[in-house]
């Protein structure tokens, strides 16, 4: 039985797949260029055939080096770190309901990463235990804040009020950590502060892929038991979803990536924040946003990294140059929903 | 060190020991400490009456992170070098950041809210500490400085710097006694401060403006120090109730009390050399705006 | 199309934290009725309601769907039987109006499938009937209050359950829309024999509506039965304390509720 009301409705809902489908192609083409980019630029600009030949296992003198050792992991750890952040945010608002409520706002990021340091610090341990040290830091910041923000009269405002509390508090523990072990040094401050990917080395970045790599699919696949969540509490049970499961299993695995990530390139300001919301506005609602948005992260991550490295007379370290682009945003939302009256 | 060298150090100009010496270095730190602690408890009961906002606090709203990115600049392009000049740019700087901090969070239906303001001033700040950092990179001669740019201390204290501070202290704090018994009636709205024939909007502006200005001097000789007008303002109000009267005068002095405490602390913690006092505060004061938060009612979120 | 579904409770005492709020309540729900749960502000209706519905967890006794504990039933196959439309639903921001009544048919997809045929004949049949066809592709938040409630109800019914639950689906609207909502839900419960259970603030309209009423008064029930028989001055006294003369209406021939007050009384 097909009639005139099936078509509209299988029309509208057929151009909304292909608009989520035509931008994510083009979030992905445009990743693999920035990838590229990432290869061939530097103080010697290689051409193609020589960083594929390198890539290929090939050891051409020169190239090899600054291809293998410096450009590649820095790729990588962008690439992984950019996924990482950009889902895991996503994970955080859309569960939340507000893109106010973030990884970078509420100080999970910060968590993580006076964790990592403080175990680079003062243990002077291997990547596998500073990961480690991350993702607990950033389960127990999760955690307190929604103990203390648990009580009887819970309020999403009040929650963001109390993760911006925690968040100072970190910070301020950073400071100290960077104090203490004397990594007074600004390049040392700012990645542990705002993140960087420079110095990253292939062997420090594997804990960071294998849990992409087994988490992003995860997560893509419970896009819609998201979608769900998003409807509240009430509307979730009534649809017959596990709320109490499902919220556990996403938010162990988005602290997971998102602590892996910070412990490899410190909190990369504001990733986590614009990737979910920018997500929204290319791709609208009807679908799940958790690829588009991951692929943003990556996007912005490598964009500005780029940006940072070339861009300027100095090299300045993606951290800066996403938190110049994010803090804005941030301001701009919080107009708009001012002016909307959501907060 | 004995109290002996304590003295020596204080009273015989002429005195060569080493204790001494170091003595001569400490006493204007601690004076320094005392009244930029002073100053900025008067600032945050300030601007917490002002914008009837129990969270209101010169670091949280961001403005002290405004006047620390215009003494950067202020270096960084225009060769500032003098404590007198730093002053004056960092008062700008303040009172710009305070402008359009309490501009974006008054935004809307509501008014200014809790929420609203600090979320206001915590992305401020997080754009003015990414343009402090963008400035500070290349330019080693700042970077020496860097740290005490993102977070306050009050190590480089001397008289100098103390005669150059008094004057706005000074000025600030009469200001802010003298206006106390309005802000108090200024707290039960503007209608009925109205009522009771106070000139809302020249008390608002006016206090406001101390306000800022206070928290400006500070940061343009001891960088941001976070969280003091919370701390100082809070504890007193648990012990004298809501009477500005009260509350602004025992802030000065809570306040000068727990920024030299947090500077000893520091300086205790981090043997042989020192932790900031802005580390200090920020860990002992952020704890209080999480205590706050979860205390806040839903409706005055 | 009769349901033959038996949801009944036994004994649930529930509420919130430490405070109880339903003190040992037993109802079987009549099938195939638009049953309607009246009662003062704070009596315990909407948790009574919750509580049918699995949104809240009884402290002690036990809702039971054809035997069984609701809370031993997957959840995604009692969702196929028991559908709920909360009092304040929250929509995500700019998702079109199709999109959200199609997540009504969550519980009938599987973790990784698209839209099949049967859904897309599921949302198209849910809004058909609540009439919003034509807003398919708009977003929900360009709509007026009446539409977003039709809208949420359409989610609701393309969930294709025999037992839909309601709490206080007529709040904020005016009263036209009151009238539509209603009309709509009878409708509904004509068609396919849907058994509704829903809260309702105004007792005319629930007495004109409802072919069943439970009454609750301080979390215990104090009256059931079809409207005619159980809406008399003494139990509207006795549950909402108010003094009041019961006439007939004159549209539905239902009983009607004609409040006393102080002043304006004359017989």
């Amino acid at each position: 039985m097909i009639n005139s009301s099936t078509i509209l409705i299988k029309q509208g809902r057929q151009r909304r797949f292909r608009k989520w489908l035509v931008i994510n192609i083009l979030l992905a083409a445009l990743a693999v260029a920035l990838c590229m980019a990432m290869l061939l630029l530097g103080n010697t600009i290689y051409p193609i055939s020589e960083v594929f030949q390198v890539l290929m296992g090939e050891r051409i003198p020169g190239a090899y080096f600054a291809v293998n050792t410096i450009r590649l992991p820095r790729m990588m750890a962008g690439l992984f770190a950019g996924l990482a952040f950009g889902m895991g945010g996503h994970i955080f608002q859309t569960m939340l309901r507000n893109p106010l409520a973030n990884p970078d706002v509420l100080g999970i990021t910060t968590g993580s990463s006076a964790a990592a340091l403080f175990s680079i610090l003062i243990f002077q341990t291997s990547n596998t235990v500073v990961s480690l040290a991350s993702v607990i830091a950033g389960l127990v910041t999760v955690l307190l804040i929604y103990l203390l923000s648990s009580g009887s009269h819970f309020s999403i405002g009040r929650l963001i009020l109390i993760g911006i509390g925690i968040q100072a508090a970190l910070s301020a523990v950073i400071s100290y950590l960077l104090m203490v072990g004397s990594q007074q040094d600004l390049p040392a401050a700012l990645r542990w502060l705002s993140g960087s990917l420079n110095g990253a080395k292939m062997e420090t970045l594997l804990p960071l892929i294998c849990t992409v790599v087994i988490f992003a699919p995860l997560l893509i696949v419970l896009g819609k038991q998201l979608d769900i969540l998003e409807l509240g509490e009430e509307s979730a049970l009534s649809l017959g979803l596990s709320t109490n499961k499902i919220r556990l299993i996403l938010i162990l695995s988005a602290v997971l990536m998102i602590a892996f990530a910070t412990a490899t390139t410190g909190p990369i300001a504001f990733v986590a924040f614009l990737s979910g919301p920018i997500a929204k506005r290319l791709v609208g609602t009807g679908f799940s946003n958790v690829l588009p948005a991951g692929l943003i992260g990556i996007n912005l991550v490598l964009g500005a990294d780029l940006i940072g490295q070339f861009a300027f007379e100095v090299r300045y370290p993606v951290g800066i140059i996403t938190g110049l682009v994010g803090a804005p945003y941030l301001l701009y939302l919080l107009i708009r929903m001012n002016r909307k009256g959501y907060l | 060190m004995t109290l002996d060298d304590l003295m020596a150090g204080l009273f015989l100009s002429s005195s060569d020991s080493y204790a001494a010496a170091v003595v001569s270095e400490r006493v204007p730190r601690t004076v320094f400490s005392l009244l930029c602690g002073g100053a900025l408890g008067v600032s945050g009961a300030l601007m917490q009456a002002v914008t009837r906002n129990p969270l209101a606090d010169p670091s949280i709203l961001g403005v002290n992170t405004g006047a620390s990115l215009f003494v950067v600049i202020g270096i960084a392009f225009f060769n500032i070098s003098t404590a007198g000049q730093y002053i004056w740019l960092s008062i700008v700087g303040a009172i710009i950041t305070a402008i359009i901090v309490y501009g974006i969070g008054s935004m809307g239906r509501t008014g200014n809210t809790p929420l609203k303001l600090v979320l206001a001033g915590a992305a401020t700040s997080a754009i003015l500490s990414s343009l402090i950092s963008a400035i500070m990179l290349p330019r080693s001669f700042v970077m020496d400085q860097f740290r005490f740019w993102q977070v306050g201390s009050v190590g480089a204290a001397n008289w100098d710097f103390i005669a150059i501070f008094l004057p706005f202290l000074v000025s600030g704090i009469l200001l802010a006694f003298i206006m106390a018994p309005s802000l108090n009636a200024l707290l039960l709205g503007d209608e009925i401060a109205t009522g009771q024939g106070v000139r809302t909007g020249l008390l608002t502006l006016v206090s406001a403006f101390t306000g800022v200005i206070l928290c400006g001097a500070v940061t343009a000789l001891a960088g941001p120090i976070g969280f003091i007008g919370l701390l100082a303002t809070h504890l007193m109000r648990l012990i004298f109730g809501p009477d500005l009267r009260l509350i602004i005068p025992m802030s000065a002095i809570s306040g000068a009390s727990i920024l030299t405490i947090a500077d000893v602390l520091g300086r205790l913690i981090g043997s042989p050399g020192e932790v900031e006092a802005g580390i200090i505060t920020a860990f002992i004061g952020a704890p209080v705006l999480i205590l706050l938060a979860t205390k806040l009612k839903v409706r005055s979120l | 199309m009769k349901s033959t579904h038996k949801l009944q409770t036994e004994q649930i005492v529930a509420g919130y934290d430490s405070k109880k709020i339903l003190h040992g309540i037993d109802v079987v729900i009549p099938n195939n009725q638009i049953n309607v749960i009246i009662g003062p502000n704070a009596c315990g209706k909407s948790t009574l309601l919750k509580t049918m519905a699995r949104l809240i967890k009884p402290i002690t006794g036990d809702v039971i769907l054809d035997g069984k504990s609701i809370h031993k039933i997957p959840p995604k196959k009692l969702a196929r039987v028991l559908g709920v439309l909360p009092q304040s639903p929250i929509a995500p921001e700019g998702i079109s109006v199709a999109d959200l009544v199609g997540r009504g048919r969550f519980p009938h997809q599987s973790l990784l499938s698209g839209w099949s045929e049967k859904d897309y004949q599921a949302v198209e049949e849910a809004m058909d009937m609540m009439g919003i066809t034509e807003l398919a592709n708009r977003q929900l938040d360009e709509l007026s209050g009446g539409q977003r409630q039709r809208v949420w109800i359409a989610m609701a019914l393309a969930q294709q359950t025999d037992i839909l639950f309601l709490d206080e689906p007529t709040t904020f609207l005016d009263i036209t829309y009151q009238v539509e909502i209603l009309d709509l839900l009878t409708d509904l419960n004509r068609k396919y024999g849907t058994t509704i259970v829903m809260v309702l603030h105004d007792i005319n309209l629930a007495a004109r509506y409802a072919d069943y009423i439970f009454a609750l008064r301080k979390g215990e029930l104090i009256a059931e039965g079809r409207p005619s028989e159980i809406i008399t001055d003494e139990l509207i006294k006795e549950i909402f304390e108010l003094d009041c003369t019961v006439i007939e209406d004159p549209v539905s021939k239902s009983p009607m509720i004609v409040p006393r007050g102080r002043f304006h009384v004359f017989s």
